[in-house]
């Protein structure tokens, strides 16, 4: 299959896949919490309601609020076309350069912080300055990851550091690496130990309180987008374990739907193992979040520092 | 290219300066002022057109004639500071027409007008300039003319930043000079050609010191750490058209003098005399972005924000200098191509954001964040361009600041695998360090648009604002407009500028991977249109109603709305060994009977650490000393004779 | 492995806590009043079947008991997520209001602003005897009246409190009716 195709059948899936993903995470913390809990293909008719509702804008908001579900939503749409979530070698593969990926997940969340200030309540900038320290004093870990990935790999696109054959299973030293990942994934999709996504108190709210006066289809889009990037970050961390499932240029439609079903495995793994996370541990105090943060720095740090020793000797 | 064009091309922007300066003096009256103003743009865009000119053909200037012991020329590094100069100075001179009538009452109008085209001329002439006594000459028109100018509206405040910006620029002056005398034997008024051949024969201790010189001198007019005390004070000071001039064109002209002299003059450098720099730089951005995090006034934060950028350019040239000395030259010359382009890409966002703060503050009559919001909503047009200039500066694609970390930092990736086991470690502290200031700039940029645009006004004068006249906005949107067509269009630009290792001409190029600034804006575009179209097909677009923001069911005003401290709450705590900020809350009861009634005082007050630290120890110390030396005026006039023959005696030992 | 295997088991195959829906719903006396019925099955039918509303609790004054058994429904037993309704903080994020207690003047202020920064189509549920008629406080200076005197009120579930059988048992058979 040409990279076009295989470009277009991963937006496909991971577009199809995100609700289903937001929905597993919800079964499984049900389950272990002794509940029944809603059926995963349920958010799929969530969202579905939420395009037929009406919008409820804010009086004092501006043309920024109108514009923020744009963005984000876009942002989103940018890391499923260009990351290598089922597939390597994309048409957008080149896009994937690990300084722009960074760049874009920031704009999303900018755009995020300024639709919460817009909204003009003490909520929204309560959700927009703690987002706004989060994402900010996570840049340098998100730089670090992928600086130790690209030095491991010698490709500084994302697609190319899986393309290269890079696994983890090979290369012990890049566990730490992994793990940091893994925090700036919690941090970026609003998870435990940062943000509580079904809280109803404003006040421990990080993300949720930024799209209070969201409503019908812009809070679709906004928690669509929000969904997609827990889908993607997921299917990235699963990709950096385990490299071998994914579709390359040239393979036949049963590879690639061997490898769409791979993926589907992976994240459904990836949500149960952050269902048993978020079960498992509590949400920490934002005025801790430092101790987080310089947690993640230190184990990027580490990270790049290992994989340069093994490099020298 | 016949360089007798680009010649008159310089003549022509030199003497139309000259002519408005005279013009600005004697004009009397609103059309003659705007007729001196636009003389002035005239000039400047001759000159930019000249710079540019001169960067695409590179003539080959043989017989050029001098002015004053200014040899007429522009080699490439001085062609492109003085096509940027001249760029920003164009649109500052328009964008001056609306501002200083608007402001007509608090600046003596012929005066300012005046001085600005002298300010234009004396920078005009440092980038000129190929004998070190006419760059001082004009390095001095420049500052006494800025210093003049920051204390235009005589306030005490600015009186006080004015004279504060005064003594440190007249420091950096003087370092400079000794630096020149140091490098040319005293032969001041040789060429700079003629400089580099001496300099080659000096020993490395006098080497050292013109480059500790060299450093103190450029990187305290430049803003570095931590010489940059004043910039936060003068900056916000000066009329905003000024302030523009001043952090977008003048730091870049200090950055001009350093990479003249560290590139043209000086030999090549030991790598670890760089480290230095990139020290300073690092140390710069940290704590420039730091306090532009905390910061509520609009034009303090944006000096700050000067200083972070300044670091970081100067980051980017210590490690080109570093990578240089340690056999890295694809490093190298990334590293400065990065420079040169975050230099150019600085020195359109900010003089757009200093000119659109003017715009604000001219409207609200206050500089405090806190008194502003609800300006997007009132001013939509142009809140879009100051959107733009502020992404712009807190780097994210596709802008130009993004593009020049870009190549700086793929480049510093691709090194990181061959070097030395020190050079790695140098490189990742910068890595991260250059990640963590982009972090930082991000927050303290969004809070900036974020709090005086978005919301509600928190101020009577905001309810009132209204779109600023054409005057005020065209240049905004005109920076605005080059912040992205500079990022589009940066491996054109740099392939222009000869820097053939970063760039094809169509991309950028490193290491690792190649970018297309072109056809990455044209995915974002692609996306966005897709996000757009999703929204239209899936629901239906008219089915929405205003209501006022969830407030629990209880009345709201605009009191409630986070503030600008509020907003950098957090930073401001993680941060609070490096601020040292101090909140002071006093309780004085009011009744007798019960303590818990009391009238309440609270003060948060960021004091700059090395103030105390640094700059209080020596001006004790100079006190100190100079009272020890009062005793010297005895009275008694054999002590003084004495003197005097002692002064003789020394003065005949050392000539002797 | 075993022991994940075991883990595996008692998650997904272990001994069920919740409650069937056939539980809710047995009592005779759990009757409900539909009023507005076309209304409601209008909105019910546009929100995809109610198979999936987000609800907003809003508290018009009341002695908190409704309050203790709508936080009973999120419990592993009542389990209320199971049947897509799940609670949110914001009424910009509601399908359907939950009401509680008669609505005290201080409050009118309060549940009328909710109802109206809640997008439509919007069901509202009036929870509890006060909520629902005034209750013991019908004629109190201090309360304006049942929820339908300040918004209109598509479902009613009596009790003072009501069990959180009644509740869901009224919720669920307004949204999805028994064929029996």
């Amino acid at each position: 299959m040409n990279p076009v195709s295989l470009t277009a059948i991963q937006t496909i899936v991971v577009l199809g896949l995100a609700p289903f993903a937001v929905g597993c995470v919800r079964l499984f913390k049900a389950r272990l919490q002794g509940r029944r809990g809603a059926s995963p293909f349920l958010s799929y008719v969530a969202f579905a309601t939420l395009l037929r509702k009406q919008m409820v804008m804010p009086e004092d908001a501006s043309w920024v609020f109108r514009l923020t579900p744009f963005v984000v939503l876009a942002s989103a749409l940018f890391l499923v076309l260009v990351l290598p979530l089922t597939t390597v070698g994309g048409a957008l593969a080149a896009y994937g350069d690990l300084f722009v990926v960074a760049g874009v997940l920031v704009i999303g969340a900018v755009f995020l912080v300024m639709g919460g200030l817009d909204a003009a309540s003490a909520f929204g900038g309560m959700g927009a300055s703690r987002e706004m320290t989060v994402t900010s004093l996570l840049e340098p870990t998100v730089i670090l990851t992928f600086a130790t990935f690209a030095l491991a790999s010698g490709s500084t696109g994302i697609d190319g550091m899986l393309a290269s054959g890079l696994s983890v299973f090979r290369a012990p030293y890049l566990f730490p690496t992994i793990a940091a990942l893994g925090l700036v994934a919690l941090a970026e999709n609003a998870r435990y130990p940062v943000d509580n996504p079904a809280t109803h108190l404003e006040l421990t709210m990080v993300h949720e309180a930024m799209i209070l006066e969201y409503s019908g289809p812009y809070l679709a889009m906004l928690e669509f987008a929000s969904a997609i990037k827990l889908t993607a970050f997921a299917l990235l961390i699963g990709n950096f374990l385990v490299p071998a499932t994914l579709a390359e240029p040239g393979a036949s439609l049963t590879m690639v739907m061997a490898a769409v079903a791979a993926a589907a495995l992976k994240l459904v793994a990836a949500m149960a193992a952050l269902a048993l996370l978020e079960s498992v541990i509590a949400k920490m105090r934002f005025y801790r979040m430092q101790e987080y943060l310089t947690g993640a720095f230190l184990t990027a740090l580490g990270g790049l520092a290992l994989a340069l020793i093994q490099r020298a000797v | 290219m016949n360089p007798d064009f680009l010649i008159s091309g310089i003549f022509l922007c030199l003497a139309g300066t000259c002519a408005a300066a005279i013009i600005s003096m004697i004009a009397r009256g609103k059309a003659r002022r705007r007729f001196a103003m636009l003389t002035l743009a005239a000039a400047t865009a001759i000159g930019a057109a000249t710079g540019a000119a001169a960067v695409v053909f590179r003539p080959e200037f043989q017989a050029a004639p001098a002015l004053f012991g200014m040899r007429i020329a522009l080699d490439p590094l001085a062609a492109v500071f003085f096509a940027l100069l001249n760029a920003i100075a164009c649109a500052v001179s328009i964008y001056a027409i609306a501002y200083v009538d608007g402001h007509a009452d608090a600046y003596d109008v012929r005066r300012l007008d005046a001085l600005t085209a002298v300010f234009m001329l004396g920078m005009q002439g440092v980038v000129l300039a190929a004998a070190p006594l006419a760059f001082l000459a004009c390095w001095e028109i420049m500052s006494i003319a800025s210093f003049f100018l920051v204390m235009a509206d005589r306030k005490p405040e600015s009186l006080r930043a004015a004279l504060f910006y005064l003594i440190m620029t007249h420091l950096g002056a003087g370092a400079i000079l000794a630096g020149f005398m140091l490098l040319s034997g005293g032969f001041m008024h040789a060429g700079f050609g003629w400089m580099a051949a001496y300099a080659q024969g000096l020993p490395d201790a006098t080497l050292l010191l013109a480059f500790a010189l060299f450093l103190f001198g450029f990187g305290s007019k430049a803003g570095l750490w931590p010489f940059h005390v004043w910039l936060p004070e003068a900056h916000p000071q000066a009329p905003s058209h000024i302030s523009a001039l001043m952090s977008g064109v003048m730091l870049k002209m200090a950055l001009y003098g350093f990479l003249r002299v560290l590139l043209g003059i000086l030999p090549p450098l030991p790598a670890s005399w760089a480290l230095p720099i990139v020290a300073l730089g690092l140390l710069s951005a940290v704590f420039g972005a730091l306090y532009a995090v905390v910061e509520r006034d609009l034009k303090r934060l944006l000096a700050y924000s000067s200083i972070e950028n300044i670091g970081l350019i100067f980051t980017m040239v210590g490690a080109a200098l570093y990578a240089r000395g340690a056999g890295l030259p694809v490093l190298a010359d990334a590293a400065l191509a990065a420079a040169v382009l975050h230099a150019v890409a600085h020195a359109i966002f900010k003089s757009g954001l200093f000119m659109g703060a003017g715009a604000i503050v001219g409207q609200l009559h206050t500089r405090d964040l806190e008194a502003m919001g609800g300006l997007a909503k009132r001013m939509p047009r142009f809140s879009g361009a100051m959107l733009v200039l502020a992404l712009g500066a807190a780097a994210l694609p596709p802008s130009a600041a993004f593009m020049s970390e870009w190549v700086f930092l793929q480049h510093v990736l691709a090194a990181v695998r061959t070097a030395s086991p020190f050079t790695q470690g140098v490189l990742v502290a910068i890595l991260s360090s250059v990640a963590f200031v982009g972090g930082l700039a991000v927050f303290a940029m969004i809070k900036m648009f974020g709090i005086a645009f978005l919301g509600r006004p928190r101020g009577a004068h905001a309810a009132q604002a209204q779109e600023p006249s054409i005057g005020l906005s065209a240049p905004v949107f005109a920076m605005a407009g080059l912040t992205l067509v500079v990022g589009l269009g940066a491996p054109a630009l740099l392939a222009v500028t000869g820097f053939f290792g970063v760039t094809d001409g169509r991309r950028l190029v490193a290491g690792g991977g190649a970018l297309s600034p072109f056809s990455l804006a044209a995915v974002f575009a692609a996306v966005g249109a897709a996000a757009f179209m999703a929204r239209r097909l899936s629901s239906d677009a008219k089915h929405e109603r205003a209501y006022h923001a969830w407030d629990c069911g209880q009345p709201t005003d605009a009191s409630m709305e986070y503030t600008a401290t509020a907003f950098s709450a957090p930073a401001r705590f993680f941060f609070r060994l490096l601020l040292r900020s101090r909140k002071d809350v006093q309780a004085s009861p009011i009744a007798a009977t019960n303590p818990w009634i009391a009238r309440k005082t609270s003060v948060l007050e960021i004091r700059q650490v090395w103030y105390e630290l640094m700059y209080a120890p020596i001006v004790r110390a100079a006190l100190f000393v100079s009272t020890q030396a009062r005793r010297l005026h005895s009275g008694v006039i054999q002590f003084y004779i004495a003197m005097i023959l002692a002064a003789l005696i020394a003065a005949l030992v050392i000539s002797l | 492995m075993p022991s994940i295997l075991k883990l595996l088991q008692y998650l997904f195959m272990g001994p069920q806590v919740t409650a069937l829906r056939s539980v809710f719903g047995k009592d005779e006396e759990d009757a409900v009043v539909e009023a507005k019925g076309a209304e409601l099955k209008a909105i019910i039918g546009r929100l995809y079947g109610g198979r999936s509303l987000r609800i907003r609790a809003v508290d018009g004054g009341s002695t908190n008991a409704e309050e203790i058994e709508l936080t009973a429904l999120g419990n592993a037993y009542y389990d209320i997520e199971r049947f897509g309704l799940s609670f949110v903080a914001s009424p910009r994020h509601a399908d359907m209001l939950w009401v509680t207690g008669p609505v005290t003047r201080n409050l009118e202020r309060a549940v009328r602003t909710t109802y109206e920064a809640a997008p439509q189509p919007c069901l509202v549920a009036a929870i509890g005897d006060g909520a629902c008629t005034g209750g013991i406080w019908k004629d109190s200076y201090a309360v304006v009246g049942p929820v339908e005197a300040v918004i209109p009120v598509h479902l009613k579930i009596p009790g003072d409190p009501p069990s959180p059988e009644r509740i869901l048992s009224g919720i669920l058979d307004a949204l999805r009716p028994r064929t029996s």
